[in-house]
């Protein structure tokens, strides 16, 4: 027979099973509750059906999940500017220059030092020095073509008489 | 009432099954892991137990709100320190994000207690104004809102772990081990709290004790 602390671990246990079938069950008949205390029983059953759950004001409810929204997409920036990539470091070997190299001479004649070459740039220039022949040719072929309009005679002759003594 | 699960694993067949807790709060938590705007979907899961749980220690609408909103705030920021830590043998329940949202609300009402020195007095008339009164049935209301205040200053008058484990099991529902849980306690010796509380609060109420029933 258990005694003093056994006892009460024991009618503990008991109130424990009779708790999890009542608040399982949500009614006030539980299926356990042999052995049970018959005041922890009734102390039980007042307390599932009296004491009320209280939910916050619908108001605060959603004030608050607008701020933990701003919390959230706060914490969901600095992952974002960098998450998609990886840092590396770009390998930009540091050129092995001849001794006595002057940076400011041109040495395309001679061709680049070894390792020192620009391949991002390269496309650029090609490119802008295509644009500006481009550009120079469709001038020249623009000013050695006279135009057959009225106005444009009329200029041309203005412009010629500018030169002539009066 | 939500309840753990539990599932066997292994050749069932040639070994004994293994129990293995599952957590039902899992996958939510996983979502707002990877992606913080979904902790929306556990906010509105728990808003109301947390809250009712505040209210319940603290007694004030506004001091439960306050509690309840850097609960929730606390739980967002320290999500990725979350670890679902539950072993069979810790019994149903142990070391759910339930219990971990708990046991950061309780600290939060610990350290507004701390600073204010506010003590839980008050919210039994308050509970008493908050029943929602059945205006067909006046008198049998107005009975009701007295047994209801009787059984709030039966509750309130606990010493604060017995009220604590009580409103954790009555008006949460949280499991003995979830309690256990939270207020960083053996099952064992939360069940016999909770034996003792109801105890007290039957002899509070005028329940006869004329001995064990057998």
């Amino acid at each position: 027979m258990p005694f003093g602390r056994d006892v009460i671990e024991v009618d503990a246990l008991v109130t424990d099973r009779y708790l999890d079938s009542l608040l399982a069950a949500r009614e006030l008949v539980p299926a356990a509750g042999e052995g049970l205390d018959r005041g922890v029983r009734l102390a039980s059953e007042r307390l599932t059906r009296d004491l009320p759950r209280f939910h916050p004001s619908f108001r605060f409810e959603e004030r608050l999940a607008v701020r933990l929204a701003e919390a959230a997409a706060a914490m969901r920036l600095p992952a974002a500017a960098g998450a998609e990539g990886e840092i590396r470091a770009v390998p930009f070997p540091a050129p092995e220059l001849p001794v006595g190299f002057d940076p400011l001479v041109d040495h395309r004649d001679g061709g680049d030092p070894a390792g020192f070459s620009r391949p991002l740039l390269l496309r650029g220039a090609v490119a802008a020095s295509a644009l500006s022949l481009a550009g120079a040719a469709w001038v020249a072929w623009r000013r050695s073509r006279t135009s057959a309009s009225p106005m444009a005679r009329a200029a041309r002759a203005a412009h010629a008489m500018r030169g002539r003594p009066a | 009432m939500a309840r753990p699960v539990f599932r066997t694993t292994g050749a069932a067949k040639t070994a004994a099954p293994r129990i293995v807790h599952l957590d039902l709060d899992r996958p939510l938590v996983e979502a707002a892991r990877r992606d913080p705007a979904r902790f929306e979907a556990l906010y509105r899961r728990y808003l109301a137990p947390v809250y009712s749980f505040a209210y319940y220690e603290l007694g004030n609408h506004h001091a439960a709100e306050d509690a309840t909103a850097r609960t929730f705030l606390a739980a967002l920021t320290n999500l990725h320190r979350f670890e679902e830590r539950a072993q069979p043998e810790d019994g149903a329940g142990a070391s759910t994000f339930k219990v971990w949202l708990f046991r950061i609300a309780r600290n939060v009402i610990s350290n507004d207690r701390r600073t204010a020195r506010r003590h839980p007095a008050a919210p039994l008339d308050a509970a008493s104004a908050a029943i929602v009164a059945d205006p067909l049935n006046v008198e049998g209301e107005a009975v009701r809102r007295d047994e209801a205040s009787e059984a709030w200053r039966a509750v309130g008058r606990l010493p604060g772990d017995r009220r604590r484990a009580l409103v954790l099991r009555f008006v949460d529902e949280l499991s003995t081990a979830e309690i256990a849980g939270v207020m960083g306690r053996s099952e064992g010796a939360v069940r016999v709290l909770l034996h003792r509380a109801l105890r007290t609060v039957a002899h509070d109420l005028g329940v006869p004790r004329p001995g064990r029933r057998r």
